[in-house]
């Protein structure tokens, strides 16, 4: 009895992948810009999108898909402020897959929208490696969350086209270094755009809000 | 699995058993080498897979550097140039994800 080794060279992406490449087209052909927002659970995801939704000056237009293992809080939070807003939920998932999302977005009709957002599991870990479609992701550090994360979760700022670090409002009660969190995320990513900010008190908005009308269609 | 089970399917003629199979998943894939290998012993069960032993090759992160000649294997955690320490870096090497190879053993064709 022989034994031989058979080459076979057969890429694994499989189907997450090939959902990604429809909603790509999807979006593609509605012209909207989706968002991939990564962070870990409590950073400040879904404040965000809600401080945006207050300073959109009539001249953004946003939907978005909530992703969480289970509740609807966040998508209630997004109807609260009047925006449009799918809830995703994965039921123990720990991260948003491509199919899903793909059904997400096709059922909220995001007809002549600026962009969706997709407020992804509160995860570092597991969503940068599963493609939902997106045109960049955001990744996100809150300043509770020390400013060493970058470099313990790099795959994250490799992968993100901008950085935003979170509730810069704390920094007087906490030992967090701005700067050196700064230079962590360049050392992973040195072109990756960063945005300091609080949702709270709208520090930093401003910056974050011109970028955002400087990158709709 | 289902990669597995097609390729293996494809051979002709069909071998007698399934040794091994070496997928090649480079380490910017954050894909840890034992948990696959667990995963993979359950999922191979009741397939024409069973029985077959998964064998991970990692393939090192390698970059180029955009402001100097370098280009060469990049060291865990490191984003930097080898020659010249720059952060201007293309990702050459790292991401691949890639069912490589089936070692199989053929059946007695003597009659």
């Amino acid at each position: 009895m022989a034994t031989r080794s058979v080459k076979v060279f057969r890429g694994l992406k499989g189907e997450n992948d090939k959902w990604a490449a429809e909603t790509r087209a999807f979006l593609k052909e509605k012209k909207v810009i989706m968002i991939n927002m990564i962070g870990s659970p409590g950073c400040g995801k879904t404040s965000l999108l809600e401080a945006v939704a207050a300073r959109t000056q009539g001249k953004l237009s946003f939907a978005v898909l909530e992703g969480d293992l289970e509740t609807t809080r966040d998508a209630e939070r997004m109807a609260a402020v009047q925006v449009k807003a799918n809830q995703l939920l994965t039921g123990g998932g720990c991260h948003l897959e491509a199919r899903l999302v793909h059904h997400g977005l096709k059922d909220l009709e995001p007809d002549g929208l600026d962009f969706v957002f997709v407020e992804n599991v509160g995860n570092l870990v597991c969503p940068v490696q599963f493609d939902i479609g997106e045109a960049a992701k955001i990744g996100f550090l809150s300043v509770t969350e020390g400013e060493d994360k970058p470099l313990k979760y790099p795959f994250l700022f490799r992968e993100a086209k901008v950085a935003i670090l979170t509730k810069v409002d704390l920094l007087p009660h906490l030992d967090f270094d701005v700067e050196a969190c700064v230079e962590f995320i360049k050392r992973i990513n040195p072109k990756i755009g960063i945005f300091r900010l609080s949702s709270k008190t709208g520090e930093g908005m401003d910056n974050f809000m011109d970028w955002l009308f400087k990158h709709k269609k | 699995m289902d990669a597995v089970v097609e390729e293996l399917g494809r051979l002709d003629p069909p071998p007698a058993k399934l040794e091994k199979v070496r997928v090649v998943v480079g380490v910017f894939r954050q894909i840890v080498p034992d948990y696959l290998t667990f995963a993979y012993e359950t999922l191979s069960k009741g397939t024409p897979a069973e029985g077959s032993v998964l064998d991970v090759v990692q393939a090192p992160a390698k970059g180029k550097c955009g402001d100097c000649d370098w280009e060469g294997d990049l060291p865990i955690g490191s984003y930097a140039c080898g020659g010249c320490a720059s952060v201007n870096l293309e990702i050459t090497g790292g991401t691949d994800l890639y069912l490589e190879s089936l070692e199989v053993e053929d059946g007695n064709t003597q009659r």
